[in-house]
């Protein structure tokens, strides 16, 4: 009976092993096609304009905006109206989509190591990756979590989180004039870049 | 940002009353590594939070009594980049052929050894020194002065993480203290100005002026420093207000998170 025991737990651990596993690779799988979908685009683009309207449905597909944006905005996100959610979401999804396009220069050849990934959680998977571009290195970490599929959540870049980046911005907007003052300002970088 | 230049000496002996003044970094309770603590349910392609879904993503926070102050100080210094910098970093871009320039920034950090030998040894990582020591004698020797830097191709000596004084004080467990934005350098806390300060005295480009003492060399060397950093801290300057919703919390957030992970390394 021991000896069975034994054995169940055993394979208990092996299972959950495997099925860490694989979260692990599902997750840096799909990270690596988004990444390579981006850089086709990149290089292909021939203006700033033509490569933001390229990037973002593929943008889309990879990265879960509307949980980046409800995690950007913090506790203030629940005295949002569905219509006002809606607005912040698309607003900040814009403004990604522009800080993102803006760092890439067609045909620039980024060289990616990926390091060991991490599960902090179940349905999350942290991917660390040295990234080397335009003779630079930078420390970059995807933060993915599953829903339907895996999705990119957050980028830290050298230790810095672009969304609690934001959430500093935006939490304080709140503070100072509630939902509004966060659809506000949110309209207010989107339509004039600093 | 930090730039340095021959000013600094001015800047600290003017900033040493805030340093005693310091407290401790104020971090929200949650605000410590952003993790997954509540679940989202994924419905008609948008997802629902959950109880403290909301919260992990706290700000890395710090004490800012002189936000006013601070807040002016930060925009005088985005009009001396935009205005002055930038100009002189892209002619320096423009003019100055890109191995030279890379060649010219591995000698200086070479000369920076110093630093980071002796903050190594100070955080205790006596391994992380004697690497600090192997490589500045292979880039001296075989690097031509430190020009080149064939060390990092051996890989017991390659990607050794950068240390300065500002960093030891975190491993020594001192917080941030209040946040500053100095004048042509950008943001930092008093730690770190202090740090600086440490940085400044250990680096032998500071060290021409006591030796020297020429006019010249005094201005020149120190300048070439500056140059040969323009474009990378302006670009990490770029990065951090471009499409930024309050550029001046956005280059606060990014310092202290920055700062704090380099703590960790």
């Amino acid at each position: 009976m021991r000896n069975l025991r034994l054995l169940l737990l055993l394979i208990s651990i092996a299972c959950l092993h495997g099925t860490l596993l694989a979260s692990v690779n599902d997750a840096e799988k799909r990270l690596r096609s988004a990444i390579d979908e981006v850089l086709v685009i990149a290089n292909s683009a021939s203006s700033g304009d033509g490569l933001i309207k390229n990037l973002r449905p593929v943008l889309k597909r990879y990265l879960s905006f509307d949980a980046m944006t409800r995690r950007a905005i913090g506790p203030g996100w629940r005295q949002f109206s569905d219509e006002q959610q809606d607005k912040a979401i698309e607003l900040f999804t814009t403004l990604i989509i522009r800080t993102y396009s803006n760092k890439l220069t067609p045909g620039a050849q980024p060289h990616i190591k990926f390091k060991p990934a991490a599960e902090p959680a179940t349905g999350r998977v942290d991917i660390p990756t040295m990234l080397t571009y335009e003779g630079s290195d930078y420390e970059v970490t995807y933060r993915m979590e599953r829903s339907e599929d895996w999705r990119i959540t957050d980028v830290v870049i050298e230790g810095v989180s672009l969304v609690a980046n934001y959430r500093a911005q935006l939490d304080a907007q709140f503070k100072k004039g509630g939902s509004e003052a966060v659809i506000n300002s949110l309209t207010q970088s989107v339509d004039h870049p600093k | 940002m930090r730039i340095h230049s021959n000013i600094l000496p001015l800047l600290l002996i003017s900033l040493v009353p805030l340093v005693t003044s310091c407290s401790s970094a104020r971090k929200s309770p949650d605000a410590v590594e952003p993790a997954v603590t509540g679940k989202s349910v994924q419905t008609d392609g948008k997802s629902v939070q959950t109880e403290d879904d909301l919260d992990e993503y706290a700000a890395a926070e710090v004490s800012d009594p002189l936000e006013p102050l601070n807040r002016a100080t930060f925009t005088l210094n985005h009009g001396i980049y935009t205005i002055l910098l930038k100009p002189i970093s892209k002619v320096y871009e423009t003019i100055i052929p890109k191995f030279v320039r890379t060649g010219v920034h591995n000698a200086y950090e070479n000369v920076k050894f110093p630093v980071r030998f002796v903050n190594h040894t100070l955080q205790g990582n006596f391994k992380r020194s004697g690497q600090e020591t192997g490589k500045f004698i292979v880039n001296s020797v075989a690097g031509v002065g430190g020009l080149m830097q064939p060390a990092e191709k051996i890989p017991a000596l390659a990607n050794v993480p950068a240390a300065d004084t500002g960093q030891t004080f975190a491993k020594w467990g001192i917080g941030h203290g209040p946040y500053i934005v100095l004048p042509l350098l950008g943001p930092t806390t008093t730690r770190d100005v202090v740090g600086l300060a440490g940085d400044y005295a250990l680096n032998p480009v500071s060290w021409v002026t006591i030796i020297y003492g020429e006019y010249v060399w005094t201005i020149a060397i120190p300048a070439a420093n500056t140059m040969r950093s323009l474009p990378n801290q302006l670009a990490q300057y770029d990065a951090a207000v471009e499409n930024a919703v309050d550029p001046y919390l956005s280059t606060r957030t990014a310092y202290i998170q920055y700062r704090d992970e380099i703590a960790k390394k």
